[in-house]
């Protein structure tokens, strides 16, 4: 018919005029996204309601704590909402998007600055929260340019587990302040002599193997940043490559270990080292069985320059839209306080991000718990840029391609670094 | 994870050719006994294709432990009834239950009654605009699910739906694949049965309730077993729009609960997925044999 | 049935005037209830995110998104230029291209065995061939890992017994997507053979019989009777599973996400990636790019596969 092609024309002429009307409406003004000014927050009890959001199966003890703290604030109540891991970034994004934020959320520390860039956190109030309180590389978790958004609630770095019995049989052992070529040794030592099939288990690359690269490179003294710009083709970064990648070219760590093959591993004596963090501990402790804590030891991570591993974690953040900001606060004050902290280790296990929750009870005395404790003093966390997660994946890929033997440290380093600088830092 | 919210599409025919003539045929099956040979086979395929079924359903009964083993082992070591028990006592099971039933129903409902009205007005009706909504359903369908997401939920919350049932119902009420499947079956019905109803006197939804829907009854069992499977297992959607748990859906809850930051509970896993899975199983096993019968009509159309 | 005196010639659009305007105006009332709501929660969105592809959205701007620059069809440009994401188009391509042949014809197999006679368990076969369409994913992980398990898998030591040494395959950069597409052919075959088994129905015994008698085999049979008279229900397969497979996700998602060195990346995955990197308007793009290829291979395959007559 006519007529149609004749109305087709016309609807198209309209949706397309309209469409150009709703576009020319946008622009970015230049104003900042991010607020800089963090305000002060009132004395006395906290009082009203407030929503939280928790993560994961751990989350379902934040209610417990929550219960404490509204016993000492008769007039305010805390509502814990505990939402999966998997999704809990895109549901925080998406709730950010619609105005549909809680008053206070544990978010990754990964994903603060993400966050951060949208304008939607509140800056710590400095008068509330005392900074110097916090692990060095906990606290810059929460650093954005500067400001402050959200405390560190909890932390973790990463330690060497190895098996105890087959480095005996080896005659090999870690010592404190032993160097890159050491562990190396180590490693070789219990495959050749201690009867394991692999002397370490390391990540040939895939989403996360930054966190078990990035220390050896930190160690080395490199850095991420320079200036304005990513910085991943250096001297440090390469030779800590190289070092990486020859775990696996010289056959001392698998290349394809099954899901879950890591931990059966360890335990049927397989394997006689991998790097983790204080998780593995309870892992460990369910699947080995009767006996098996006997055969098994921390070491920390080996020194050059320094002896850095990375350390991650969870923040508390309170959002910008939050009706009751003071109690928000408060009660994220009251988590981290050391009876908190303290409880907290006591119903999850996740370890105490404040130092002086070290000094007493059960994390100062088990060995194993001071390991972790130990090497906290000395652990980084990847740059607090909001577009860590997107940069963070050309890194994955270098690892991978020079973990497998795809190509040498030079090339997919350069490569990496081209594309984290075409991403930028996201402002 | 399957992100989108729609089942895939069955008929993606935009077809106008008036409809074949059927068979008046008897259907039949091909020989009157089959070879043994072929049990055989089929049997075979058909183990492999039950095992994750069975895995699941033997792994339900065992310590999360257990399931960690690699290799992995077949039969339970150590039965036990503790990840029902913690299922069905630890989470409040009832609330979840109860809460994707009504989403799943309401949606299936929805649908059925939605798309089967427009599926005849636009198979059977002539009306302008008739060519621009069908291709406008027809586009929506071919969208990847994921994009919407965040216009959708800021759309949600406007409207002030976020946190509430509806707000997990109303999203899919007008499901574009729905109008697809009707709109192909409806148009395989005859023209004369509308028209003699209507040189009858018969009003124009009397036409539609008692002569064209009984004849629907395959393509609204195909459509309701579909429509309530994804509905039911549907993740990414009620958990973005929930802000509080009373409002979780069953696959939300069951994620929260076997995933922690760092471990998995694999035996609450794969319990929680069989309880799933029940009631899915019901709604085909109950409509099966229409469902068969229904894909044959839309795809020989 | 009413008699067809009124209307002598069926199909003829004579009718009075009054019923003509009284058709139009029940189609809108009976489109209404549907259209309501699909334009406000379907249409809508999905408008805002195609505008939403061409400006630079990010995770920054979700709080005030107006504020955006347009960037008409860079994001469109960018993806075209993006390594990963030709890669990942070259991975869906060759996942389509093998995997939807690969189903179909299991699952024609599958369908002409069940049909062949089976008179016992029939139910019993259908729903357990429709089992791991209903199954959850992570229990099919866990079972296909176990499979592919390079030292104690089923399949390498079945391997092993006729002497040859199994690859670890699902950590090798070639060997990773062939796994994946025999794992969704097994997954996604249930869905096929319900429908294929409709679609054997049509064809009538009295041909095949007729045929038989004239000295055609079982084969012969398949190929000129069979075959031509499923051609509708074969086009219905084809299209359902071409769509639904080019935008495969859960399977690399969850076996091997989307390694080694991207050999298994999909289209569908690399934007949930970006989805979850805040890329909104880059996500959005790129599915966009995909949409555009699904609606040009639907048609093309019923340009081939259409009915003729």
């Amino acid at each position: 018919m006519r007529t149609s092609q004749r109305t087709r024309l016309r609807t198209t002429a309209a949706a397309t005029l309209l469409a150009a009307v709703a576009l020319s409406g946008c622009g970015r003004d230049d104003g900042t996204a991010a607020d800089t000014e963090a305000k002060e927050v009132s004395a006395g009890k906290a009082s009203g309601e407030i929503t939280v959001w928790a993560l994961g199966a751990e989350g379902e003890q934040l209610g417990e704590i929550a219960a404490d703290f509204e016993a000492d604030n008769p007039d305010a109540t805390v509502k814990v909402t505990v939402i999966p891991f998997d999704a809990a970034h895109d549901k925080i994004a998406t709730a950010i998007a619609a105005g549909e934020t809680p008053d206070v959320s544990l978010v990754g520390t990964t994903w603060l600055s993400e966050f951060a860039a949208t304008g939607a956190l509140d800056p710590t109030p400095t008068d509330l929260i005392d900074s110097s309180k916090f692990f060095e590389g906990s606290w810059g978790t929460t650093d954005v340019d500067g400001t402050s958004y959200g405390a560190p609630w909890y932390t973790e770095t990463r330690l060497v587990y190895y098996r105890k019995d087959l480095a005996e049989k080896a005659g090999v052992t870690p010592t404190a302040g032993w160097s890159q070529d050491d562990l190396k040794a180590f490693a070789k030592g219990m495959q050749d002599n201690g009867g394991a099939k692999w002397g370490i288990s390391l990540q040939p690359g895939g989403a996360g193997s930054w966190q078990t690269y990035l220390p050896f490179a930190w160690q080395n003294g490199a850095e991420l940043v320079d200036g304005e710009e990513f910085a991943f083709n250096t001297a440090p970064m390469r030779e800590a490559l190289d070092y990486y990648a020859s775990f696996f070219s010289e056959g001392i760590s698998p290349t394809d270990l099954a899901e879950g093959g890591l931990e059966s591993g360890f335990i049927n004596g397989d394997i006689g080292a991998f790097v983790s963090g204080p998780w593995h501990m309870g892992i460990l402790a369910d699947q080995g069985g009767e006996g098996f804590a006997d055969k098994w030891a921390l070491a920390p991570m080996p020194q050059e320059e320094t002896g850095t591993s990375f350390t991650g974690g969870g923040d508390l953040v309170v959002f910008k839209d939050s009706e009751n900001r003071d109690t928000a606060w408060k009660f994220v004050d009251f988590l981290t306080q050391v009876p908190q902290q303290q409880k907290l280790y006591e119903l999850v296990g996740s370890l105490p991000a404040v130092e002086s929750a070290w000094d007493s009870g059960e994390l100062a005395s088990d060995p194993l718990l001071k390991a972790f404790g130990d090497q906290l003093q000395d652990a980084k966390s990847a740059p607090a840029i909001a577009t860590w997660e997107e940069v963070a994946a050309p890194l994955d890929d270098a690892i991978e391609q020079v973990s497998l033997g795809a190509s040498d440290a030079e090339e997919a380093l350069a490569n990496a670094e081209g594309k984290a600088n075409s991403i930028g830092f996201g402002n | 994870m399957t992100t989108t919210t729609r089942p895939e599409p069955l008929a993606v025919v935009a077809a106008t050719e008036p409809p074949r003539p059927r068979r008046r045929g008897r259907a039949t099956v091909g020989e009157a006994t089959a070879q043994p040979w072929i049990y055989v086979v089929l049997t075979g395929g058909l183990v492999l294709l039950v095992g994750p079924f069975l895995w699941m359903l033997l792994g339900s009964f065992r310590p999360d432990r257990e399931l960690k083993q690699v290799p992995p082992s077949w039969l339970p070591q150590d039965p036990t009834l503790d990840n029902y028990r913690t299922l069905f006592t630890e989470l409040d099971f009832p609330t979840f239950f109860f809460n994707s039933a009504v989403v799943a129903i309401a949606i299936t409902l929805g649908n059925l009654v939605f798309c089967s009205m427009l599926g005849y007005a636009l198979a059977k009706l002539s009306f302008p605009g008739k060519r621009v909504i069908f291709a406008l359903v027809l586009g929506t369908l071919m969208v990847p699910g994921l994009v919407t997401l965040v216009p959708l939920f800021v759309l949600v919350s406007n409207l002030g739906m976020v946190n509430s049932l509806p707000g997990l119902i109303f999203p899919f009420l007008a499901g574009p694949f729905g109008v697809f499947l009707m709109r192909q079956f409806i148009q395989s019905l005859p023209d004369e049965l509308i028209q003699a109803a209507r040189i009858d006197g018969a009003g124009e939804w009397r036409i539609f309730l008692s002569i064209i829907l009984p004849l629907c009854k395959p393509a609204l069992a195909t459509l309701g077993i579909l429509t309530f499977l994804t509905s039911w297992n549907n993740f990414l959607w009620p958990l973005v729009v929930a802000q509080s748990e009373e409002k979780y859906t069953l696959p939300v809850a069951l994620a929260i609960y076997s995933r922690g930051e760092n471990s998995s509970n694999y035996g609450l896993l794969m319990a929680g997925s069989v309880a799933i899975i029940i009631p899915v199983l019901a709604v085909f096993l109950i409509l099966q044999r229409h469902f068969v019968q229904g894909i044959a009509m839309t795809g020989i159309k | 049935m009413a008699s067809l005196t009124a209307n002598p010639t069926p199909g003829t659009r004579r009718r009075p005037n009054r019923w003509r305007r009284r058709e139009v105006l029940v189609g809108y009332l009976f489109a209404l209830p549907f259209l309501a709501l699909f334009v406000v929660f379907t249409v809508g969105p999905v408008l805002a995110s195609f505008l939403m592809s061409f400006t630079d959205l990010r995770t920054s701007d979700v709080r005030s998104p107006l504020a955006v620059e347009v960037v008409g069809l860079t994001n469109y440009a960018d993806a075209f230029s993006d390594e990963t994401f030709r890669k990942a188009a070259f991975n869906t391509a060759y996942f389509v291209v093998a995997g939807v042949p690969l189903t179909m014809g299991l699952a024609l197999a599958v369908a002409v065995g069940l049909n062949s006679g089976i008179t016992r368990f029939k139910t019993f076969f259908r729903v357990g061939y429709y089992l791991p369409v209903v199954t959850s994913i992570v229990a099919v992980a866990v079972v296909w890992r176990f499979l592919l398990e390079p030292d104690s898998g089923i399949v390498n030591t079945l391997l092993g017994y006729v002497g040859v040494d199994g690859p670890s395959w699902l950590n090798s950069t070639t060997l990773a997507m062939p796994s994946l597409i025999v794992m969704s052919a097994w997954r996604n075959m249930g869905y096929l053979v319900v429908i294929f088994l409709a679609g054997l129905q049509i064809v009538p015994t009295e041909m095949h019989e007729a045929a038989s008698i004239d000295g055609a085999g079982a084969w012969k049979r398949f190929r000129h009777i069979t075959l031509p008279m499923m051609r509708p229900t074969l086009l219905f397969g084809g299209v359902v599973t071409m769509i639904g497979y080019l935008q495969f996700f859960e399977e690399p998602f969850v076996m091997t996400q989307g390694g080694p060195l991207d050999t298994t990346l999909s289209t569908a995955y690399y934007t949930y990636n970006q989805f979850g990197f805040g890329n909104y308007s880059y996500a959005a793009a790129m599915a966009y790019v995909l949409f555009v290829v699904i609606a040009i291979v639907t048609a093309v395959q019923f340009r081939l596969l259409g009915e003729r007559d």
